[in-house]
């Protein structure tokens, strides 16, 4: 199909879309604590949603968010508490996002080895017939 | 671009090429002497350079292009306008490897070219 440096291009794309998925991780760790008041709507956590690309590779082909109800949670303290004592928070499961951000870490990281592996590749079929 | 030097060296491919492949119609002044039967005439240098010559050409502007590309990433890594490490790092790497290629394609057609002067009439 593609031209000779189709790993690396496939590679590549692996390596965007999982650096997508940490920007977002980030953000939504980032954001665990926000909370709003009753009245707004809470912080959304985004969840990249990957999809194949028809020439080979990963794209994001969108970003989900969570509901944008959150939890209500008893703050009274909070000078963003309502008249009995709820905040919003973000509906993010700590648990979940610290996994994702493995998993995430992860590809990138197997991303990084196809770039190796295709650059020893390229690397002995340019050694062929050398060393007479 | 078509210099004297690309197309003998082609000349010298093709004429190897064809001890590789001796189902192949090929040109070059040596594969006419070695099948001494047939009334083909030599074309001379122009007829191989068509090959090899703009195979090289084309790849020599390839190999520029993704030059250009990794050192304008660059630029962009340094004045922080580089959105993602990886897109520098894959063109260098890309850059890298075609220049090497283009390099042991020249190594083995000089290599050809020479054993062509080497060969004693």
């Amino acid at each position: 199909m593609g031209d000779a440096f189709e790993m690396l291009r496939i590679a590549n794309t692996g390596l965007g879309a999982h650096q997508t998925w940490l920007d977002s991780l980030g953000g939504n760790i980032a954001n665990v604590n926000t909370v709003r008041s009753t009245s707004q709507s809470a912080f959304q956590a985004s969840f990249v949603v990957f999809a194949p690309r028809a020439d080979g590779g990963v794209d994001v082909a969108g970003v989900a968010h969570s509901s944008a109800q959150g939890r209500l949670v008893s703050m009274p303290d909070s000078p963003l508490a309502d008249a009995n004592g709820y905040v919003r928070a973000p509906d993010i499961d700590m648990a979940s996002e610290m996994s994702q951000l493995i998993m995430a870490q992860r590809g990138y990281q197997s991303s990084v080895q196809v770039t190796k592996t295709a650059q020893d590749t390229y690397n002995s079929a340019l050694s062929i017939g050398e060393g007479r | 671009m078509s210099s004297m030097g690309i197309e003998a060296i082609g000349a010298a491919t093709s004429g190897l090429s064809s001890l590789q492949l001796p189902g192949a119609p090929t040109v070059g002044a040596t594969d006419t002497a070695l099948t001494a039967g047939q009334a083909q005439a030599p074309t001379g240098p122009q007829g191989p350079s068509g090959d090899f010559g703009n195979l090289l050409i084309k790849s020599l502007d390839s190999v520029e292009a993704m030059g250009d590309k990794a050192s304008n990433l660059s630029v962009q890594a340094a004045t922080g306008d580089l959105n993602a490490i990886h897109d520098y790092t894959i063109a260098a790497t890309e850059a890298q490897v075609a220049t090497q290629l283009t390099v042991a394609v020249r190594n083995k057609a000089v290599d050809a070219f020479n054993e062509i002067m080497r060969m004693s009439v």
